[in-house]
C-alpha cells in the first residue's frame, strides 16, 4: 500500500491477545487492522463495533486500563493498554476511577472557536489577523475536521489533505491557539462551556464564541445496520486517510452522496476491493440538466468528481444507481448486503459495510443556547437562523459550515472567514474590512450545493422496515416498540421517548432521535419545526463523574 | 360532554384515581395539559423518613410532614401492592441510608430516628462499622448513618407505562387539554378548558402545582408552587447499590436502578421558564449535585453521566389536600404533600373513596381543604 508507515511501534493487549500498534493509530484502527470487529457487548448480548468513528454514537466502548466505557475511536493506541471488551454493566466496586489528570484550566479568549474543521480554521484565523486572542477546542487529537481528514502520521495523501494541512499551518502561524482532544459536555447561557481536556477540566468563558462543530453521517436504518463491521463512510474514511487502515478487505458502500464515491475510490487505491457502490440517485446520464447545472455552478468540483468516476471504473468498480439497501446479515465471518435496484435485489459479501445516507448537523451547542433554527425539508434536518455575518440569534454567538445545515467545507471557509471577521468587529477589534469577496465565494459554494443534492438522494425516509428491526441503537429499542408507542399517545417525541426509552442511550439521540421527530411530525400531522425534536440537554455528550467534579472545583467560588 | 367523573392531571395521583374509579364502576375520564408533568420527570424515589432537605428549606412545614409520617409508610406500601398488580416496576425496597459526616450531624440523625420510630418507622442508626457491612462504597469521611428500612425505590418511567397501558385497557380516555377554571352548582361540575368544556357529576382536582390556581374561584386558597428541581442519570453499572442514599445535611438522593443506571438528584434548584418548556437545566446544580454524589460514593467516578433534566416538584404547605372543597363539594381534591410521587398513589385511592362515597380508611380531617378556606 502507498504511503503505508509500515513500523509497528509497540503491542498492546485486548482480552489478553497481543494487538501491534502504529504510533497515532487509534485503538479502534489498531484494532481493526488486527481484523476485530465487536468492542463492546449490549445489555441484550449483541455485539457492536466502530460506526461512526468520530466520537458520536459511543458504539465503539471498551475497558482501558480497568476504566470502563472509553470510546476507541477517539483513544490513541499506546504500547502497554491493557484493553478489554466492554461488558454492558461494569462492576462499580472494582472499576478503576481516573484521578484528576491536571489542575483544571479556566480561559478566557476574545473569541472561542469550537471545532478544528473548515470552517473553525478558517475563522480563527479570521479573528486573529483582526487582533482578537481566539482559542480552538477540537476534539480530535489532529486538526482539520472531517472534510479535510488529516493524515496523523504520513505526509498528505493528496491535495485535499494538502489543503488541510497548509490552512492548519496558517492558523497555528496566526498565533490561535489550539487544543486538541477537548470533549466539549456543558454549553449554558453567558457563554459558560464546561470540557474535559486529556482528563483534566477546562472551562471556557470567552466574550464571543464560534461554533464550528460540522455534521455527522446520517445513516441507513435497515435491518443489519448495528452489526459489527456495518459503520458510516465517514468512519472508513478516517480509518484510512487518518490511521492508514482498511475498514476491511471486501468493502460494500451505501447511501447516497460525493462521499461514498470519493471513499470508494480512495479505499480501492489503497489496497480494499469494493464490490458495490449503490447510490439511491438516479444516475447522472440519466440527468443531463443538472448535471450539466453543476458543472456550471463549479467546474473544478466537477472535474474532480469525473475524475473520482473514472477511477473507479479504472477499477472495475460496480456502481449501482437508483438502488438503496434492504438488509445487511451475517455471513459467517463476513457479511451479506442486499440491495434493491432496477434490477431486482442483489447480494454481495463483504467484510466492511460503509453507510451514508446524508448529513445530521452537530448543533447540540446552538440548540442548548437556544438559537432558532428552521427545519430544511430538502435535506432532512434544522437550519440555524444567521444573518450574513453568521451571527445567531443569540448575542455573541456565531455558527459556521455544516453545523448550521449542510452547506459543504467550500462554504464553511467562507463563512469562517466572515463570521471571524464579525466576532473580532463586534468586539471593536480590525478594521472594517471588505467581506465582498467572501461572500462571493460564499454564494458561489452555496450554488454548486444546491445543485450537487439534486444528483443525490438524501431525502430522510420514514423507516420502512420489520418490526424486530433497531432503531434506537443504545437502547436497543425496535421499531415495533416505537410504533407501539406512537400508537398509545403520539405528542411529542419527547414523550415518545419516556415511553418507550427511545434515545435514552449514550449517543443522547442522535441516530434515533430525528426518526422519532419524524415519525411524530407524520402520525400528527404536524410540521416539523426545532420543538419537534428531543429537548436539548447537557451533558451535550457522556461526561465522566470526575470530570464533573473537577470542574466543580475548579468553578466552586465563581458560581 | 358529560361523564360520572372528570380527573384533572394525568399523574400518578390523577392515573391511579381513575384507575379507583373504573373499578368502582364509575365512567372517568382525564384531562392532562401536557405541560412540566412532576411524574413524568420524577426519578423514582420511595421517600419515607423525613428529609434534612425539606426540614432545612421549610422548616414551617416539618410539623405537618412529622405528622404523616404513617402516610408516608403506608404510602410505601401501597406501592408494593401496585408493584404487585400492575408491576413489575424494579421497585426495591431495601431502605434508605441518610449519610452524616460529622458527629453533629450523627447527633442530627438520632434524634431524628426517634422522633420517626414514635411515630411508627423502622430505623436504625449504623455505624462506620455496620455502613461498611452494607454499603462499603461509601467514601471514608462518612461516620455513620440512619437506616430507614420502610424506603425504597422504583423506575418511574417503568410505573408510568404500565399505569398507562392500564388505563388504556380499561378504556379511560385521556384528552389533551388545559384546564383553567372550574365551575361548581348544587347539580353539576363543569371544568373549563383551552380547547373545550367538560361536564361532570363530580372532578377530582389531581393537578399538582397547577390545582391552587385552578380552584381559587371556588373559596379556597391552595397554595400549590411550581419547584423546579434538577436530575442526573448515568450509564448502566453492574447493580451494586441497594439503599437510596440521602444526607443529613445536603440536597441529594442517590439510587441505582434495576437496569443499572445511577440517577443522582434530591432536589438541586433548575430554572423555570413557564408551562410552555421544560425548565432550564443550572451549570451550578449540575455541578454541585454530581460533585456531591461524587464524593459520597467515590467508585462511581469513573461513570458517565448521559443525561440530566428537570422537573416540576410541588409544594403547598408540606401536607397533602384530599377531600371536597366545603364551597363547592362536587370538587374533590387529591394533592400530595411533599414526595408526591411517593404519596400519590395513597393520596389517589384515599380521594377516589370521596368520591365514590365509600367510607374513609383514614380520618381525613388532617388534610381537608378547609384549612385553605379564603
Amino acid at each position: 500500500m502507498s504511503g503505508q508507515p509500515a513500523l509497528t511501534t509497540g503491542h498492546f493487549t485486548f482480552d489478553g491477545q497481543s494487538i501491534p500498534l502504529r504510533d497515532w493509530q487509534s485503538l479502534a484502527a489498531a484494532l481493526t487492522e488486527a481484523g476485530l470487529r465487536s468492542f463492546r457487548q449490549t445489555a441484550k448480548g449483541a455485539t457492536r463495533g466502530i460506526f461512526c468513528g468520530m466520537g458520536v454514537c459511543q458504539d465503539c466502548l471498551v475497558t482501558i486500563d480497568g476504566v470502563p466505557n472509553r470510546r476507541a475511536c477517539m483513544t490513541p493506541a499506546s504500547a502497554g493498554q491493557v484493553v478489554q471488551t466492554q461488558v454492558a454493566f461494569p462492576e462499580l466496586v472494582t472499576a478503576a476511577v481516573p484521578p484528576p489528570a491536571a489542575p483544571a484550566r479556566v480561559i478566557t479568549p476574545d473569541v472561542l472557536i469550537v471545532g478544528g474543521g473548515a470552517g473553525g480554521l478558517s475563522a480563527a484565523i479570521a479573528a486573529r489577523k483582526a487582533g482578537a486572542s481566539v482559542v480552538i477546542l477540537d476534539e480530535r487529537k489532529v486538526g482539520g475536521g472531517q472534510y479535510f481528514k488529516q493524515s496523523a502520521a504520513t505526509s498528505p495523501l493528496d491535495p485535499q489533505q494538502a489543503a488541510g494541512a497548509a490552512l492548519l499551518a496558517e492558523a497555528e502561524a496566526s498565533g490561535a491557539e489550539r487544543l486538541g482532544q477537548v470533549e466539549i459536555w456543558g454549553a449554558f447561557d453567558g457563554l459558560l462551556f464546561l470540557a474535559e481536556h486529556k482528563g483534566a477540566a477546562l472551562v471556557a468563558r470567552p466574550r464571543v464564541a464560534i461554533i464550528a462543530t460540522g455534521a455527522y453521517e446520517r445513516p441507513d436504518l435497515r435491518p443489519g445496520w448495528t452489526l459489527p463491521g456495518v459503520m458510516t463512510t465517514g468512519a472508513a474514511q478516517t480509518l484510512w486517510r487518518s490511521y492508514r487502515t482498511l475498514p476491511g478487505r471486501r468493502v460494500a458502500i451505501v447511501g447516497s452522496g460525493p462521499l461514498n464515491l470519493q471513499v470508494g475510490r480512495e479505499l480501492a487505491e489503497g489496497g480494499a476491493e469494493v464490490v458495490l457502490i449503490a447510490e439511491r440517485g438516479p444516475a447522472p446520464w440519466l440527468r443531463p440538466l443538472a448535471s450539466a447545472a453543476l458543472a456550471l455552478a463549479g467546474p473544478g468540483l466537477v472535474w474532480t468528481g469525473l475524475r473520482t468516476m473514472l477511477a473507479l471504473r479504472k477499477r472495475g468498480v460496480p456502481i449501482h444507481y437508483a438502488t438503496s439497501l434492504d438488509r445487511i446479515d451475517k455471513d459467517g465471518e463476513a457479511l451479506r448486503v442486499t440491495v434493491n435496484g432496477p434490477g431486482g435485489a442483489t447480494s454481495v459479501v463483504a467484510d466492511a459495510v460503509l453507510m451514508n445516507a446524508g448529513f445530521e448537523p452537530q448543533n447540540e451547542i446552538l440548540r442548548l443556547l437556544g438559537a432558532r433554527s428552521a427545519y430544511d425539508p430538502a435535506f432532512g434536518h434544522l437550519r440555524v437562523e444567521r444573518d450574513e455575518s453568521c451571527a445567531t440569534s443569540v448575542p455573541g454567538l456565531y455558527a459556521v459550515g455544516d453545523c448550521a445545515g449542510l452547506g459543504g467545507a467550500p462554504a464553511a471557509l467562507a463563512e469562517g472567514r466572515i463570521a471571524g471577521r464579525a466576532a473580532a468587529a463586534a468586539l471593536g477589534l480590525g478594521d472594517a474590512h471588505d467581506v465582498f469577496a467572501d461572500q462571493r465565494s460564499l454564494a458561489k459554494a452555496r450554488r454548486f450545493q444546491r445543485q450537487l443534492w439534486k444528483l443525490h438522494d438524501v431525502k430522510p425516509r420514514l423507516p420502512k422496515v420489520p418490526d424486530d428491526t433497531l432503531i434506537c441503537r443504545c437502547e436497543e429499542i425496535t421499531a415495533g416498540q416505537i410504533r407501539s408507542g406512537l400508537d398509545e399517545r403520539p405528542g411529542h417525541a419527547g414523550t415518545l421517548k419516556r415511553a418507550t426509552r427511545v434515545g435514552m442511550g449514550r449517543c443522547q439521540g442522535r441516530y434515533c432521535g430525528p426518526v422519532a421527530a419524524r415519525l411524530v411530525a407524520a402520525e400528527t400531522g404536524t410540521p416539523i419545526d426545532d420543538r419537534s425534536y428531543f429537548a436539548p440537554r447537557v451533558p451535550i455528550k457522556p461526561v465522566a463523574i470526575s470530570a464533573i467534579l473537577a470542574a466543580e472545583e475548579a468553578l466552586k467560588d465563581a458560581l | 360532554m358529560r361523564s360520572d367523573v372528570l380527573v384533572i392531571g394525568g399523574g400518578i395521583t390523577g392515573m391511579m384515581a381513575a384507575l379507583h374509579l373504573s373499578e368502582v364502576g364509575a365512567r372517568v375520564r382525564i384531562v392532562d395539559a401536557g405541560e412540566n408533568s412532576g411524574t413524568w420527570a420524577n426519578a423514582g424515589s420511595l421517600h419515607v423518613q423525613m428529609q434534612s432537605r425539606f426540614m432545612r428549606l421549610y422548616p414551617d412545614q416539618v410539623p405537618a410532614v412529622e405528622a404523616s409520617l404513617p402516610l408516608y409508610k403506608a404510602a410505601a406500601e401501597e406501592w408494593v401492592r401496585l408493584d404487585g398488580l400492575y408491576g413489575p416496576f424494579e421497585l426495591m425496597r431495601k431502605g434508605g441510608l441518610m449519610l452524616a459526616e460529622s458527629a453533629e450531624q450523627l447527633a442530627f440523625l438520632e434524634a431524628k430516628a426517634r422522633r420517626e420510630e414514635a411515630r411508627g418507622l423502622t430505623v436504625d442508626l449504623l455505624d462506620r462499622g455496620a455502613l461498611n457491612r452494607v454499603a462499603p462504597w461509601l467514601g471514608p469521611q462518612i461516620v455513620g448513618a440512619e437506616l430507614c428500612h420502610d424506603e425504597g425505590k422504583l423506575n418511574p418511567l417503568i410505573a408510568n407505562a404500565r399505569l398507562m397501558a392500564e388505563l388504556a385497557r380499561r378504556d379511560v380516555p385521556v384528552l389533551r387539554d388545559r384546564i383553567v377554571d372550574i365551575e361548581a352548582s348544587g347539580t353539576h361540575a363543569r371544568a373549563i378548558g383551552r380547547h373545550a368544556t367538560y361536564e361532570a357529576d363530580q372532578i377530582l382536582v389531581a393537578s399538582a402545582w397547577g390545582a391552587g390556581e385552578m380552584v381559587r374561584g371556588l373559596g379556597v386558597a391552595i397554595p400549590t408552587k411550581a419547584e423546579p428541581l434538577h436530575m442526573n442519570i448515568t450509564e448502566a453499572a453492574a447493580v451494586s447499590i441497594g439503599h437510596l442514599i440521602q444526607h443529613a445535611e445536603r440536597s441529594i438522593t442517590l439510587k441505582q436502578l434495576g437496569q443499572g443506571q445511577i440517577v443522582i438528584g434530591g432536589g438541586w434548584p433548575a430554572r423555570d421558564r413557564g408551562r410552555d418548556c421544560p425548565p432550564e437545566v443550572l451549570a451550578s446544580s449540575l455541578l454541585g449535585n454530581v460533585a456531591l454524589a461524587a464524593r459520597l460514593v467515590p467508585q462511581i467516578g469513573g461513570l458517565r453521566v448521559i443525561r440530566t433534566w428537570a422537573g416540576m416538584n410541588t409544594t403547598a404547605d408540606g401536607a397533602s389536600t384530599i377531600g371536597r372543597l366545603p364551597d363547592a363539594p362536587r370538587v374533590v381534591m387529591a394533592l400530595p404533600g411533599d414526595a408526591g410521587y411517593t404519596l400519590g398513589p395513597l393520596v389517589a385511592r384515599m380521594a377516589a373513596a370521596v368520591v365514590s362515597g365509600g367510607s374513609a380508611e383514614a380520618d381525613l380531617s388532617r388534610f381537608a381543604p378547609a384549612r385553605f378556606a379564603a
